[in-house]
């Protein structure tokens, strides 16, 4: 399979970390937490936009969010997705999970 | 978040399409936003549009990963396996088709042995709520019991029943039945419909209404009836009484039915699944109990019995427990309650007796699921049963699973196809597990039809001509869970060892073409464990086919003491009959004349208690001038008999004399005791000539012992040697002729053609009693004695066979597959000059092999299931030494049989050829 070099690859289950944060403002839906996704990391991260539903259906069932039917700002019907209390909670474990990931990397890295 | 997980599944599965289409539609919004956003940079609709849909990617990846996470892929996967695994059932129809006769066969027993058991020791009496009722009684015991039993009692007496009923505070209600009615056939007669037996019980007014049983058409009687004696001769039919004999119509609420002298009216027809509260018995007419003495007439179940130690038990007792009441304080209360009845009698008692009296209780127990005498007859035998048919299944299972191992050996390459085509180890073991199950199921459907077939001829098979059984075992819901249990059970016992197989397909080895030419180095080959299991269990089988059938041999063979072929035996009951009770020796005694006149019968006589029947007296006895025996040692069997009893039974006479005609009459009174007696009671003098006092409940009387007889087995080839003492039945203790009396006749040459001419004797001496019906000899009432026995020595030996064919077969596939594995190691040794008959034995020991370590473990299995059984086996041990090594011996002639058509076809191997295949 092909890989594109400009992007980054997202590491396996960072993306549910990703979605779970750019919800923390408030609800929307699919295509713009894939918008905000890539805004906020100045576009270095790309959603792979096929990849992003499933793990949306996943997080619903998961029971982290939930999804409603309502109209967008273009007034069309969409999807809003948003945050459940247990949605938050993971949020915070799944931060401070990355954080010591990323630290111990680093630290590992600047030993090297 | 589990629960939340399982709505959003079943809304998947329920509401698929809207689901799918608001996927369809979240998708296309994301896209036309993205292209929305692409047109600011692109004024090309069309580019835009497509750029849009390249971000995105496969839309139609990104569907099937969604619906993989909502969960409704699973069933959509399991849909297309089960599609696929018809297709590879239909694309190897033999092999299907052996596949599924086995499973059906498996199945079909296991189901049809479970619906027996569940009929029989399981399910719940069809009434209102059975969980609240409860037995005062022993739901175990069928009978009538004249006099005095200490400890639990196993009925209760008419008068009882109304004082508990009375005085109950913890039931909502108690009902009484006569369970022993049902035994005694009566003749009917009605206009419309043919004269037939049908079985009578008596019942409390109460019955129905405890029960909650609501007739489906008429009405029910109530407690009313319990008022007056002899006022109301109503009945209530059974369905199929009602649809046997009345075709069904619905005129027959006020019909009548006539039993012996007096006309019943009916009054309404109960509901089809309901059959009384003992499971097995199956009255078809209910009556009040307050109409006893026209069902029985001559005698009086109902009144106080004036002597306290001779009391008629005889009602099964069972009662509704009040809402809140817990079995624990109904015992409580009724062991308090009946206390104090049985205080209120002993007045007068000696302190001795008193205490001896007292000692009477209710066992208070559990109701729900009625009584029955099967269960203490036929729930071991039943489990046995089970237990054998579950290890058939088992073999079976083993069978398939190795013919499936084998085929998935074959079916490498497409298993590997699949695998390099992206199909990951788990949904391939899903694909062959679902074809095993596919396998299953149809045999469980097949199965679940040749259980009713099975269950007819099972219960044809414990029915005598006398004693008919008759179960409800159609398939309910209870069964239908059972088959569905083990068929998928089945499946996944069998498919799992091919599914684990296919799963770790060695891409490389297939693709290569190499894997299955030549034999694995290493590890043992799963099927020759399978094989090695088959044979233990099958070992098992063996033994336990070859212990019953040996049993039965033993107890059909036992020697009874008495002629057995040409002993006929009916039994006459003139008091139900019109005759009075001092018309009876009178009456017997022309009968027995008429009998001995005719030309070709030896001998006639009579005894109380009919041989084989069950039916017994016992009471204790004291020797003039001795201590008596303390308690129950003093405890002596009695019959009694009619003149010249041992001669014409064929008992032998060891000393002394038989019973005689000068015997009858009031004169002094003689008795013949038998060998065990003898040297019971007199182990160091001549019993001849001694006194010997039998303290019955109707009195106590000397008897003269004149005569010692050899022991016979009275009532069963099973029975024990007991102190037995016969007096003259013309000269009791009392007048103690109201039970009726069995006729013994011996002929000479064959007895069935007596049987005309017997019958017509009788109808010449008593008019007035019925044609006698059944007419056995003691061998055709010894073998319906032993139909529990023949059942499983049959059914035991049958499975025995077929667990045998079951491991020839599967031997025979394990040997013939790893020969063919070793082809080409076997034309290097015929190469290199090996002998054929070296070729041959190299083959047969690897089979004889496996059937010893399957020896070696299934002895032990053998002895283990010894003990469990060894009170069903008479006149042999579990251990028998000859079951044991005839069952082993025959595994390994299978093993030699099963192995010899690979072994020749290795020693025809062609060198050349075997060597040109690699």
């Amino acid at each position: 399979m092909a890989q594109e070099s400009s992007r980054l690859d997202l590491l396996q289950g960072t993306l549910d970390l990703l979605i779970l944060r750019a919800l923390r403002s408030g609800a929307m839906h699919g295509w713009a937490v894939s918008e905000r996704i890539q805004q906020i990391s100045q576009d270095v991260l790309r959603v792979n936009q096929g990849s992003l539903y499933p793990a949306l259906h996943r997080l619903e069932h998961r029971g982290w969010i939930k999804a409603e039917w309502g109209i967008s700002e273009l007034g069309r019907r969409a999807r809003f997705y948003s945050l459940t209390a247990s949605g938050r909670k993971q949020l915070e474990i799944e931060a401070v999970n990355w954080s010591k990931l990323t630290d111990a990397i680093a630290r590992v890295l600047r030993m090297a | 978040m589990q629960w939340k997980d399982y709505s959003l599944r079943l809304r998947a599965l329920l509401f698929r399409r809207r689901m799918d289409e608001e996927l369809q539609e979240e998708l296309q919004f994301h896209i036309d936003m993205q292209a929305n956003k692409n047109q600011r940079n692109e004024s090309d609709t069309v580019e835009a549009t497509r750029q849009a849909r390249l971000q995105f990617g496969s839309v139609v990846r990104a569907t099937e990963e969604c619906r993989e996470e909502r969960g409704i892929s699973f069933l959509e996967i399991a849909g297309r396996d089960l599609r696929f695994a018809l297709r590879m059932l239909r694309k190897s129809p033999g092999f299907a088709a052996v596949a599924i006769l086995t499973l059906a066969l498996g199945i079909g027993a296991n189901t049809a042995i479970f619906s027996v058991i569940h009929s029989v020791l399981l399910s719940n009496l069809p009434v209102t709520d059975p969980q609240q009722l409860v037995f005062l009684t022993n739901p175990d015991e069928q009978g009538l019991e004249i006099g005095f039993g200490d400890g639990d009692r196993d009925f209760v007496t008419y008068p009882e029943f109304q004082q508990l009923e009375q005085n109950n505070q913890v039931f909502s209600g108690l009902l009484a039945a006569s369970n022993f009615t049902s035994r005694i056939p009566v003749e009917l007669a009605d206009p419309a419909a043919s004269s037939a037996p049908a079985h009578v019980s008596l019942i409390s007014g109460s019955y129905f209404s405890v029960l909650g049983v609501t007739p489906i058409l008429g009405r029910a009687f109530g407690p009313e009836v319990d008022k007056l004696r002899d006022a109301n001769p109503i009945a209530v039919i059974s369905y199929a009484f009602w649809q046997n004999r009345f075709g069904g119509g619905r005129d027959v609420i006020g019909r009548t039915i006539r039993i012996l002298n007096t006309s019943y009216e009916v009054i309404g027809v109960t509901p089809p699944p309901f059959h009384g509260e003992t499971v097995g018995a199956n009255p078809d007419i209910w009556v009040p109990l307050t109409m006893q003495n026209e069902i029985f007439p001559g005698q009086d179940y109902l009144s106080q019995e004036p002597n306290p130690f001779r009391k008629t038990e005889w009602l099964q007792v069972i009662g509704r427990l009040k809402p809140g009441v817990t079995l624990a304080q109904a015992k409580a209360s009724i062991e308090v309650e009946f206390h104090q009845m049985m205080e209120a009698q002993t007045s007068g008692m000696s302190a001795e007796k008193k205490k001896q009296f007292l000692n009477q209780h209710l066992p208070v127990t559990p109701g729900s699921h009625g009584a029955s005498t099967l269960r203490a007859d036929f729930g071991k035998p039943l489990l046995i049963l089970m237990v054998i048919v579950g290890l058939i299944l088992l073999i079976a299972c083993a069978n398939i699973a190795n013919i499936l191992l084998a085929r998935s050996a074959a079916r490498q390459k497409e298993i590997s196809i699949r695998v390099a085509l992206g199909a990951s180890g788990s949904r391939v073991f899903r694909q062959v597990l679902t074809e095993s199950i596919l396998l299953a199921a149809i045999g469980g459907a097949v199965g679940l039809l040749l259980a009713q077939w099975a269950d007819a001829a099972l219960l044809r098979m414990v029915s005598t001509t006398s004693n008919q059984v008759c179960l409800d075992v159609h398939a309910n819901a209870a069964v239908l869970a059972f088959t569905f249990g083990v068929s998928l059970l089945t499946g996944i016992v069998f498919g799992l060892t091919p599914a684990f197989r296919a799963a770790r397909v060695d891409l490389k080895a297939t693709t290569r073409g190499t894997a299955g030419t030549t034999a694995r180095p290493g590890g043992v080959p799963t099927g020759k464990i399978i094989v090695v299991a088959q044979v233990s269990l099958s070992l098992l089988l063996l033994v336990l086919a070859g212990l019953f059938v040996r049993s039965f041999r033993n107890l059909s063979q036992t020697q009874l003491g008495y002629d057995r072929d040409h002993l006929l035996e009916f039994f006459v009951d003139p008091l139900s009959y019109g005759y009075r009770a001092t018309e009876i020796p009178a009456l017997d005694q022309s009968i027995l004349l008429r009998i001995d006149a005719i030309p070709g019968v030896a001998g006639a006589t009579l005894i109380d208690n009919p041989l084989v029947s069950g039916r017994d007296s016992s009471s204790p006895v004291t020797i003039e001038g001795r201590k008596p025996l303390p308690g129950d040692n003093a405890d002596v069997r009695w019959d009694m008999v009619g003149a010249n009893f041992f001669s014409t039974t064929g008992i032998p006479i060891l000393q002394g004399r038989d019973i005689a005609e000068g015997d009858s009459g009031n004169g002094q009174r003689v008795g013949v005791i038998n060998e065990t007696m003898a040297r019971k009671f007199f182990p160091h003098s001549n019993p001849i000539g001694q006194r010997v006092f039998v303290h019955t409940t109707a009195g106590q009387a000397p008897f003269i012992i004149v005569g010692i007889v050899h022991d016979s087995k009275q009532h069963s080839a099973k029975e024990m040697p007991f102190p037995r003492f016969y007096v003259p039945y013309f000269n009791p203790i009392g007048n103690d002729w109201t039970l009726g009396a069995a006729i013994l006749v011996r002929t000479v040459g064959d007895p069935s053609s007596f049987s005309s001419a017997i019958r017509s004797a009788v109808k010449q001496a008593a008019p007035n009693l019925p044609t006698v019906a059944t007419m056995e000899t003691m061998d055709q009432r010894l073998s319906d004695s032993l139909v529990t026995d023949r059942m499983i020595a049959e059914l035991s030996g049958a499975f025995g066979i077929l667990a045998v064919v079951l491991v020839c077969i599967g031997l025979y596939g394990v040997m013939a597959y790893a020969t063919s594995r070793r082809t080409n190691e076997i034309g290097v040794r015929i190469a290199l000059g090996a002998q054929r008959s070296g070729i041959l034995w190299l083959v047969l020991r690897e089979s004889l092999l496996l059937v010893l370590m399957g020896a070696a473990i299934g002895v032990p299995l053998v002895f283990a299931a010894g003990k469990w059984i060894s009170s069903l086996l008479f006149g042999l041990q579990p251990a028998d030494p000859l079951a044991l090594v005839s069952a082993i011996a025959l595994m390994f002639v299978i093993g030699v049989l099963a192995s010899y058509i690979p072994a020749r076809r290795a020693t025809r191997i062609n060198p050349t050829v075997a060597l040109r295949q690699e």
